[in-house]
């Protein structure tokens, strides 16, 4: 039953940055780069032609290496018409340029697949990334396909007629969930200003209508130096690696204009929304979205523990009165690490047979219970060792440090990586007990049912 | 229960296999300890140790009439011991942040847990408690059973799922071991299964004999032998696991329609059973043509239907359920209802030319390169690499495999890869499972009875 218990236990965890592994190198000197400063086992450069940042993370425990660019957009640059362009422009980025095609061979999917490297592109609320592991003697010939598309990419029509399918059968297969069906309806109730409303993949019309121009000007606006972060983690000298980005990036000016930056701000909630989603399926699901902070936010730590203490694993408060009273499969609590203030979301999915009522009940006293008194030390002490091995967990290889440093990247600061560890050490039952008042407010809050109609009811509908 | 997250699973492990060190075989240390097979490896990662083992007390191993036996035996283990409720070894794992899980597949129980170094020792203890001494209450047993009941109807909304759990259905003849049970007679075996039945099962087949633990990451190897011969001293029993016999698979073709209500995407299988297993000769060419028909973005079915045609977000073709007996060779995708047929024409067209006219010698060249490259870059993660031993030792393989892995592959010539595939595929002949909102509401599932015989 390896498939069902992993869908009914959807723990979502957020790990910061692992401790520094091992000492960070002396700074290199490069000429054209910027030295800023060192944090952990991380240094981070200027490329003083065009601004584009760069952090550097030795790691020689393995010949391999892990090079990712992070651009500052998301689909929080989104807005009505282009909502899931960001994601779009991310396939399209496969295309190829005059220089790298699929034609001449040298693709970057061509390139990355013939020398064994384990690549992919990502996209989220605050940035796009691309990245790719690979032997470290192929690390020059990826940062030259890599560099080349953030400024000479095709953007083709036919390549967007394509690939747009492709993205809209992505889109088929969330919407095919009823848990990410739900996910999408809460956050557009829950946020209705601010373009964290919409979830990255957009919506259906958008997907399919948004014409290259749109697309051809948000990758004029956005993929610039100036807008992105060069992550290098693994097996290198880095003097060696910042010649190589000069080499490749340094050609390219920063952006003709300043980069846009987002001034929508969510307007104060004032009072409770819910939502209804109706389909075939089999179990309900209650989930509950409270406003809460930016991941850089001073209350975040405290509000990734009280997250940890409500539902991961069988000490948490939910296991002993959801899921062990079979009320429910699993539930979970986390709050969203974003560049803006997000979400801290609570997902319950039913057991067969109970009310959504009687479990939307029982999360709600949960919360009311630690609002009003706290939890306990042995508590705090659980969520913390938990934090820590998880964050030791994240050591384990050259690309989940990459991980986890984009986030931290995304959300504006990537020494978060390691200043969220701190932090989240010194957290107490009294702060725990003081964000669960501040921001688990009702009336700030967004409650979605997802209410299973019988498969034979939907299909007699049709 | 054998799931699709696990078969994808089997695919990349073939090629993670770990570098950056003389030898995997030379530098693990392996021992028979109280019976238990124990590997254990030191790698590059700090602090962390991963954990993986098995024991033949699968899904095969239940009865005919009682086909969630094992599953339920399995997930009983973690619901409290003679000695400590579930909660207090719960406190105990989640206090340090270590993970100890225990699930069953169609031929084992699966131990995964994770932990930091100076928790090793803690981990082994409360996995070998676990193991010995579960309490087996009769209370938690029947919620257990509510969780289970409710875990296989929330599959059945997923059309990933029920595709791949029809097309087992399909392809494989009653009393095989990857032939799935069906929704309905796993609720109703399990609905009569009582507490009496799992201690029976757990007595006769949970013991040293067949078990096997591979330790792996910053781990002192020979301490941690010690550990486990500690943990586990005294115990007795266990068996090996069963020996597998190829049964005659379905030779037609055949196409089947699963109505699921209110879907945007439909999942498609598309395949047949091998008779081969991991270990006959001709697997590995096979398995080398399929990657370069069915893998990554450059493999031919993403670089045309979808990179050229846009038909899919993902589709891809692998080998599954060979590691303790015959398998199968099935492409899995995706395709929105109104350009279902244009994909699956596509995907044909790929698969016949495929078959009728082989791989390319560029293409070999290139697999090999890209083979060359996957092992460097495998080696990334204890995680991974202690899954790559397991899954070889499992296959009925020598340790030295790992090692010996790139050169044995990079030695398959063309000839051999398309032999293989021609001798052991036949397109014609291939079950074509769709499962989402397609065919016709209230018509069965699939064609078969609803009570399973093994």
């Amino acid at each position: 039953m390896k498939r069902a218990i992993a869908a009914i236990s959807m723990a979502v965890s957020l790990t910061a940055g692992p401790v520094p592994t091992q000492a960070a190198d002396t700074p290199a000197a490069v000429p054209g780069f910027k030295y800023v400063r060192t944090v952990g086992s991380i240094s981070e450069y200027t490329l003083e032609a065009n601004g584009l940042t760069v952090l550097l993370m030795p790691d020689r425990s393995a010949p391999v290496v892990t090079f990712m660019v992070t651009y500052m957009v998301g689909s929080r640059n989104e807005v009505t018409g282009t909502t899931g362009a960001t994601h779009l422009l991310e396939h399209l980025m496969f295309k190829g340029s005059d220089a790298f095609n699929d034609d001449k061979g040298n693709s970057v999917k061509q390139y990355l697949e013939t020398v064994g490297g384990n690549y992919n592109a990502t996209t989220w609320l605050d940035r796009t990334n691309y990245y790719a592991v690979v032997g470290k003697e192929f690390l020059e010939g990826y940062v030259a396909i890599e560099a080349d598309r953030m400024r000479n990419l095709w953007l083709r029509e036919e390549d967007r007629q394509r690939e747009m399918t492709v993205v809209r059968n992505e889109f088929e297969q969330g919407e095919n969930d009823p848990h990410q069906a739900l996910d999408v309806q809460i956050n557009a109730a829950a946020i209705t200003a601010h373009p964290y409303h919409h979830s990255t993949i957009g919506w259906r019309s958008d997907i399919e209508n948004v014409p290259i121009e749109k697309l051809r000007a948000f990758y004029d606006t956005f993929y610039w130096p100036n807008n992105a972060t060069v992550s290098v983690i693994g097996d290198f000298e880095p003097a060696a690696v910042l010649n190589l980005i000069k080499k490749y990036y340094g050609p390219f000016p920063q952006s003709p204009q300043p980069i846009q930056t987002i001034y929508t701000a969510e307007p104060e909630q004032q009072g409770e929304r819910r939502v209804t989603l109706r389909r075939a399926g089999e179990l309900g699901i209650v989930g509950i979205a409270y406003k809460s902070v930016a991941g850089s936010d001073a209350d975040f730590p405290a509000l990734n523990m009280l997250g940890t203490i409500l539902g991961s694993g069988k000490t948490s408060r939910f296991y002993k009165a959801l899921t062990d009273t079979n009320l429910t499969l699993g539930a979970t609590a986390s709050a969203g690490f974003f560049h803006d203030p997000h979400l801290f979301q609570v997902y319950a999915f039913l057991a067969p047979g109970v009310e959504h009522s009687q479990v939307e009940k029982v999360v709600l006293e949960e919360i009311e219970r630690i609002k009003k008194d706290g939890v306990s030390d042995a508590e705090v002490a659980t969520a913390l060792g938990k934090y820590k091995a998880a964050t030791a967990y994240g050591r384990d290889g050259t690309f989940s440090i990459a991980g986890n440093l984009n986030e931290s990247i995304a959300a504006g600061d990537w020494t978060l990586y390691y200043t969220v560890d701190d932090a989240t050490a010194k957290v107490t039952a009294a702060d725990i007990k003081r964000v669960a008042n501040k921001y688990l407010d009702t009336k700030k809050s967004a409650t979605g049912w997802f209410i299973p109609v019988p498969p034979e009811a939907a299909g007699a509908a049709k | 229960m054998r799931f699709f997250s696990a078969l994808i699973a089997c695919v990349t492990v073939l090629l993670a296999s770990p570098g950056a060190r003389a030898s995997v075989a030379s530098d693990t240390v392996r021992a028979d300890v109280g019976g238990i097979d124990v590997v254990a490896l030191r790698t590059s990662v700090q602090d962390v140790v991963n954990v993986v083992g098995s024991l033949p007390a699968g899904d095969d191993r239940s009865p005919i009439d009682d086909v969630m036996l094992a599953t339920l035996t399995g997930a009983m283990l973690d619901k409290g011991t003679r000695a400590q409720d579930k909660f207090a070894i719960a406190q105990r794992l989640g206090g340090v942040g270590a993970t100890l899980s225990f699930s069953v597949d169609t031929n084992t129980l699966e131990i995964r847990g994770r932990c930091l170094r100076k928790d090793l020792p803690m981990l082994i203890e409360l996995m070998a408690e676990q193991l010995r001494s579960p309490a087996f209450s009769e209370q938690e047993f029947e919620k257990l059973k509510v969780q289970l009941q409710g875990a296989v109807r929330q599959q059945q909304q997923d059309t990933d799922f029920r595709a791949g759990d029809a097309f087992s259905r399909a392809i494989y003849p009653v009393g095989h071991p990857n032939r799935q049970p069906t929704a309905e007679q796993m609720l109703a075996d399990m609905s009569k299964t009582t507490i009496a039945a799992v201690r029976q099962f757990h007595e006769k087949y949970y013991g040293p004999t067949g078990m096997r633990l591979v330790i792996v990451g910053d781990v002192d190897s020979v301490a941690a032998q010690a550990e486990v011969r500690k943990a586990f001293s005294g115990w007795t029993g266990g068996s090996l696991p069963p020996i597998a016999t190829s049964v005659d698979a379905a030779a037609e073709a055949r196409t089947e329609a699963v109505f699921m209500a209110d879907k945007t995407s439909v999942s498609v299988v598309l395949g047949q059973a091998t008779r081969l297993r991991f270990s006959d000769p001709d697997s590995l060419a096979l398995r080398l043509g399929t990657r370069i028909f069915g893998s990554g973005f450059a493999g031919r079915l993403m670089a045309n239907v979808r990179d050229k045609e846009g038909l899919t977000y993902g589709i891809g073709a692998f080998l599954s359920g060979d590691s303790f007996t015959d398998g199968d060779w099935r492409i899995q995708a995706a395709f929105a209802p109104t350009l279902l047929d244009k994909g699956l024409a596509s995907t044909r067209r790929q698969l016949d030319a495929w078959h009728a006219e082989g791989i390319t010698d560029a293409e070999l060249a290139r697999a090999r390169s890209e083979l060359a490259g996957t092992y460097q870059v495998g080696l990334a993660t204890s995680a991974g690499m202690a899954g790559t031993i397991l899954a070889m030792l499992n296959r009925g393989m020598p340790l030295e495999f790992v090692d010996e892995y790139p050169a044995r592959v990079k030695a398959i010539t063309r000839d051999e890869v398309n032999g293989a595939i021609r001798k052991h595929l036949d397109p014609a002949t291939m079950t074509l499972v769709k499962a989402g909102t397609v065919g016709t509401a209230g018509a069965p599932a699939a064609t078969q009875p609803p009570v399973e015989t093994r």
